[in-house]
Order: C-alpha cells, then structure tokens, then sequence
C-alpha cells in the first residue's frame, strides 16, 4: 500500500512537474555537444598464399629481419601482422577519438583493436595556440619520418607495408612514446622542420632495455628523430619531398629465435622520400611515391646456446649497413576504381662480424599489384597480388611466395580528413 | 649598404601593411576583395574547376594558411574532407577555428534541405543542409555583408573604407541582379536534372524545379539502375535539360541524352570553373545565360 501511495505521488510529481517546468533541453546538464569526434575503422582480409602458414614464420631475411609474415613472439609478447593467416583474417578495428581540448590543445586517441588485444596505437596531445608555425606534440604516436611512417594502415596504397619499412622497423613502424615539435617555415614554398625525442621500444631496430645479464641498459629517451620536409606545385601537379634521420641505441632480443641472439649497439637511420601526384581531374589522378632507407648499426652480437639461452656462446662485433627501397606506382581512374603497381628490394646488404664480411646476400625483391574499388569514400575493396621473392629458409634456399590479398577496409563515424 | 639594411628592415612591415586573407574557394577570395580593396590581399586555396568537396589538401596550402592573418571559409561541412588538416598542420592561431580572425560563412546563412535523418546510407548528405548556398545572388549580398562586418571587426582602421566598398558592390550587385531577374522571369517552372544538386539555391532564386539528380544519392556515383529510372522520368516529366557541373564526367549525362533527346548545360558552379567565367559577375552571366 505504501508503496502504491508512493510510486502515486512520484507519478503525480512528474506529471505536474512536467506542465510548468523549463523545457527538457534547459533541465539538464547536456553534454552532448561535448562528445568528440568519434569514428571506427574495420580492416579484414581474405588471403591465398601459396606456403603454408607455420612455415612462413620460419623464413627470413637474411642478417634483415627474421619471421616477416607470420605471427612471431619477441619477449613474451606475441605480434600477429596483418594478413598473416590463410582463409579469413580480421586484422583489427580501429577506434578513433578526436576533440579539442581547450583554446589551447586538442586531443587524439587511436585504439587498436586485434582479436584478442587492445594496443593505444596512438594518444597524443597538440598544440594549437604557439603560432608562428609550431606546433607541439605529446604522447605515443606515429613519427613523422619519411612519408608512409605517420599514415595509418588504412590509408596506404597496398594491403602491407613495403618490405623495407617492415623489415628495417617492423609492422609498426617507428611508433613510440615521446615529444614532437614541428616548425613550418614563413615561407611560400612549404618547408617544414621537425625533431622528435622518443622514447626507443622499436623491436627491430631501437631499444634500451637491458637484456639477459650481457647487455646494459640505456638511458632513455634513446630515439632521436629529425627531417625536414619541402613542397611545391606545378599546375596540377604537386611534389613533396623530404630528408629524414633517425639515431638511438639499440637492444634487440631475438633470444627464443630458433638461432637465438641479442644484439646490442647504436644504430642510424636515413630516409629520403619523394611523392609526385598529378590531378588529371577531380577524381582522377595519377601518383608516384618512393622512399630509400639505409641503416647504419654497430654493436655487439650475442650468440646464445639454443639449449640454455643463459649461455653466451659468442660475442662478436657486429656492423650492419643495409639498404632497401620502395617505388609505387597508382593510378586513380574514377571515384570508384584505383590501381597500382609497387617493387621492393633490398639492394644493400653488407654485415661484418668481428671485422670480417659476411656474406648474407643482398638481392631481395618483392613485386606486388593492386586493384581497387570504393562504393563511397568510407568503404574500399581492394584485391593485391604479392610475389614475395625476399625471404629463405633455415637451409638459406630462397622460398618464393605467391599472396592473394582480398582486403575489406569500410569506417564508419566522423568523416576523416587525410592529409596529402 | 645602409639602404639595403633599411629595405631588408621595412620589407617585412610592407608585408604587413596588407592583411592576408586566405580563404576555400575563389567566389569567397572575390567577394572579400571587392570588399576589403587595396587593404587586403585574398589567398585562393580551392580552385573553382575542382569539385569543392575533394580539394587535395597539397602541403603547399599549409604555407599559406601558415601565412593568413585571418581565414574566412563556405563551412555547412563543404570542407571537411581536406581543410582541418591544414588548419592543424599550419600551427597559425589567427585560422583556428573559434578565433575571431575566424569566418565561418555557413553561420550567415539560412541553408536548405536540412536531412531530417543523418544517415550515410542516404549518402554523403551533408547534416547541416545544402552548402553550396553562394549560387542564390541575394545570398552574395548576405556574405558580402557578412565580409564587411568581419573586415571592420579585425580592422577597424579602415572600417569606413570596408563600408564604402561594400555599399558599392551591394549598389552595383542589386542593379545586376535586376537584369538576371528579367532573363530568367520566363524561366520560373522550368524542370531541369542535375548531376548533383549543387544548384539548389539558384533554382530556388528563380523558381527552377530540380525533378532528379543523376547520382543516385549524394556522392554516390550512378548506378545503371538509376540511369533507367532517370531516362523514364525524363520520358514521363519532360525537363528542359540536365544541368551539370564541370567536375564530374558527362558520359553519363550524355548517354541519358542520347536516349531521350534531353539538352545538356554545362553550369559553372565558382568562379574559374570554366575558362570565361573570370568574376562573380560574369559567373551569373554565365548561369542566367546558359538556360536560355
């Protein structure tokens, strides 16, 4: 009965207060207007590939990188590149929060999701109110190095990264936490300025961590980035170019490898890049983009007994100076269709032990081609074919692999803004 | 040498005798120099041959946002897909969204076919309604008034110049368009097919009725399906002609044509967008002549 009476007198309550009160909107606290620009990003692919999966993760690019394609583990954590099954893969869903944050900053957070694991891929602040052309920049994010580097995965040309990028830096690229400050000059021309102090945790090239009881720790930050960038015009057509450097210590640990090794030293990195886009039309255009890299590294190679990786068998000093680059070719037809053609090498590769050459070859190519289809500018179907001529197996015979990539990649959310 | 030092101090100051006014499109570069004279130079980023919803935001336009002293903009989300980056990029707190060398031209204006319902699966609609809004020339008064009060309100030095400017042009616009009134008086009733409906607000202006668009929803590009449905409409309604802008492709357009006979007019939608149409004035020449 009480109850009754009270649920009675709440309705009552309601129902009245409702008659003579301000409107709903003024009521509340809304915030709604305060929601930030949210948008999620889905990429799956179908894959054919002409070797088996659990043998892919046993090739490798001699004295490069080892396990390119497949899933592969590093220290307990476990990396799954994107594509890296036969049949059905989802490589992830990336959320995207965006908004500023007073007059002062905005804010940016990308999320990535995999199947079974979250990553903050990027959560940065920037500065909007320094003027005089700086702005700053705060937290984990892409660097801007070369001109790939910062771009998203879902805004690249081909379903997987060129095989210098992913075998100099692994499939994250240089992605790291730190500080960015970047200067564009007063000038007509575009010329931009950029140094970054980050903290070094790329597995396949920097690093500072102390590994085993044979290598020291660094000091951190250990990562130094800087390039500087420049572009003009010529009537539709449109050219960018830049210089970039990246220098830090390095500790990669390839200790549960099937050869296993730890190598300690300090490496450099160079990169050029060059970007031609010619606009025959609105929709049409036609675009060229390459990059070189070339890498410098000296240090020391711990060679480890496979049966008790406590055990240091060797310890060489070991000099590496590679080099590789990547030239595409893209040719927007229409709104809808895009297509394209990338070559890959590595052309430089020349690794010393203990001041004696050692020969690891350096021949290693890969040639794909892409198709492309856009129902609208949030949904992208695209079919690539890679001919992987890179990559040997433990016995050093070169295993050629044939991929068919059917990649989805469909958003949905705020409209995204690419920069060129 | 002294000289050369003397010129080398002052070359800046003369820069900044001018106010640097970057702006989207070429038609917003033309009001605001008819408004802001010798006391202002206008930075063009779009051209008016591109379709105003995929500017390739070049690195080159991040100089001259970096540059601006003020930005003044269409907004109504015409450039969402490639002005932010720029703004970001270009570290200028003059081009900030909120700043008050900020101008956001949509804010001025009442915009048309508002979507009930925002959803992308009817398309790249734009949420706030219709942005292409400049094609009514009574709404190139609105901006230009619009300009005029923000010129004074960053320079109020010079307000009385912006003032006298805009009367002109206002004085001299409301004469021309007098005459456009006269061309088109016949016209009024007149069904016409678009491409896309960029010229929502001109039809409105004189009383042209859009009956379809050739894409079957905004941003969408034509389906064969929809290419029957729009020769049967044009067979049953019988429009005059299809009005199409000069940044997508024809062949569809003139495939339609074959079958049903129907004229196809090129329209200019900025300034720049056809090799003739050189200023605001010869843009609605241009419009009012075409469907003659």
């Amino acid at each position: 009965m009480k109850k009754i009476l009270l649920s009675s007198t709440l309705c009552a309550t309601i129902a009245f207060g409702g008659a003579n009160v301000l409107p709903v909107e003024k009521r509340t606290f809304t915030q709604s207007k305060f929601i930030p620009d949210i948008s999620l990003v889905m990429d799956a692919s179908l894959v054919s590939r002409s070797v088996e999966d659990a043998e892919v993760a046993h090739l490798e690019v001699p004295g490069v990188a080892h396990g390119l394609l497949g899933s592969h583990s590093h220290g307990g954590n476990t990396h799954t590149p994107y594509n890296a099954k036969n049949g059905f893969n989802i490589n992830y869903a990336e959320l995207v929060l965006s908004s500023s944050v007073d007059p002062f900053f905005n804010m940016e957070g990308v999320f990535h999701f995999s199947e079974d694991s979250v990553e903050i891929e990027e959560l940065y602040f920037t500065s909007t109110a320094l003027g005089y052309g700086a702005r700053v920049k705060g937290g984990k994010f892409n660097s801007n190095f070369g001109y790939l580097n910062e771009q998203h995965h879902h805004a690249w040309d081909f379903a997987d990264m060129p095989l210098v990028y992913e075998a100099f830096l692994g499939m994250h690229g240089i992605n790291e936490v730190g500080a960015q400050i970047q200067w564009a000059a007063p000038t007509d021309t575009y010329l931009m300025i950029g140094a970054e102090i980050l903290q070094g945790e790329n597995t396949q090239m920097f690093g500072k961590d102390k590994i085993g009881t044979y290598t020291s720790q660094a000091g951190a930050p250990a990562l130094f980035v800087g390039y500087i960038k420049t572009s003009f015009d010529i009537d539709d057509t449109t050219i960018l170019g830049g210089l970039s450097y990246a220098q830090g210590t390095s500790r990669i640990d390839h200790s549960d490898d099937e050869e296993p090794h730890v190598f300690s030293g300090d490496s450099k990195l160079y990169g050029a890049d060059l970007v031609i886009k010619s606009y025959l039309d609105s929709y049409s255009f036609i675009k060229w983009q390459s990059e070189v890299l070339y890498r410098d590294m000296d240090g020391t190679q711990f060679n480890l007994n496979p049966a008790d990786t406590t055990a240091v068998l060797a310890s060489p000093t070991v000099t590496k100076k590679q080099a590789g680059l990547y030239t595409q070719l893209v040719y927007g037809i229409n709104k809808s269709w895009h297509t394209g053609v990338r070559y890959d090498t590595i052309f430089q590769n020349d690794v010393t032990s203990n001041g004696k050459s050692v020969d690891k070859g350096n021949n290693f190519n890969k040639y794909s081609a892409m198709v492309e289809y856009h129902t609208s500018e949030f949904a992208r179907f695209r079919l690539q074919y890679n001919r992987n001529s890179s990559l040997y197996n433990e016995d050093g015979n070169r295993q050629d692999i044939d991929t068919l990539i059917f990649q989805v990649n469909i958003s949905i959310g705020a409209h995204g803004a690419h920069s060129f | 040498m002294k000289n050369i030092f003397l010129l080398l101090l002052l070359l800046p100051l003369t820069l900044f005798a001018h106010m640097n006014i970057a702006v989207s499109y070429p038609y917003i570069g033309a009001i605001t120099k008819s408004i802001g004279g010798e006391h202002i130079n206008t930075v063009v980023l779009a051209k008016g041959n591109w379709d105003p919803h995929f500017v390739v935001p070049r690195p080159s336009f991040i100089s001259k946002v970096r540059n601006a002293d003020a930005l003044i903009m269409n907004g109504g989300q015409l450039e969402i897909g490639w002005l932010p980056p720029l703004i970001n990029r270009a570290g200028n707190p003059k081009t900030n969204v909120g700043a008050n060398t900020f101008l956001n031209l949509s804010h001025y204006i009442k915009l048309i076919d508002k979507p009930s319902n925002v959803d992308r699966s009817g398309g790249d609609v734009h949420p706030d309604g219709n942005p292409h809004f400049h094609l009514d020339p009574n709404n190139i008064l609105v901006l230009a008034k619009t300009i005029e009060k923000f010129l004074i309100s960053i320079d109020r030095e010079h307000a009385n110049v912006y003032q006298t400017n805009y009367e002109n042009f206002s004085a001299s616009w409301q004469e021309k368009m007098k005459g456009w009134q006269e061309k088109m008086a016949s016209k009024k009733g007149m069904k016409v097919i678009q491409f896309h409906n960029n010229l929502a607000y001109f039809n409105k202006a004189y009383g042209l009725e859009n009956i379809g668009t050739i894409e079957p929803l905004p941003g969408i590009p034509p389906s064969s399906r929809h290419i029957i449905k729009t020769i049967e409409l044009i067979k049953d309604q019988k429009p005059c002609c299809i009005l199409h802008d000069v940044y997508h492709s024809t062949k569809t357009a003139e495939f339609i044509s074959d079958k049903t006979g129907i004229k196809i007019i090129l329209m200019p939608h900025d300034i720049g967008a056809l090799e003739t149409v050189e200023d605001l004035t010869s843009l609605f020449d241009y419009l009012t002549g075409a469907v003659q």
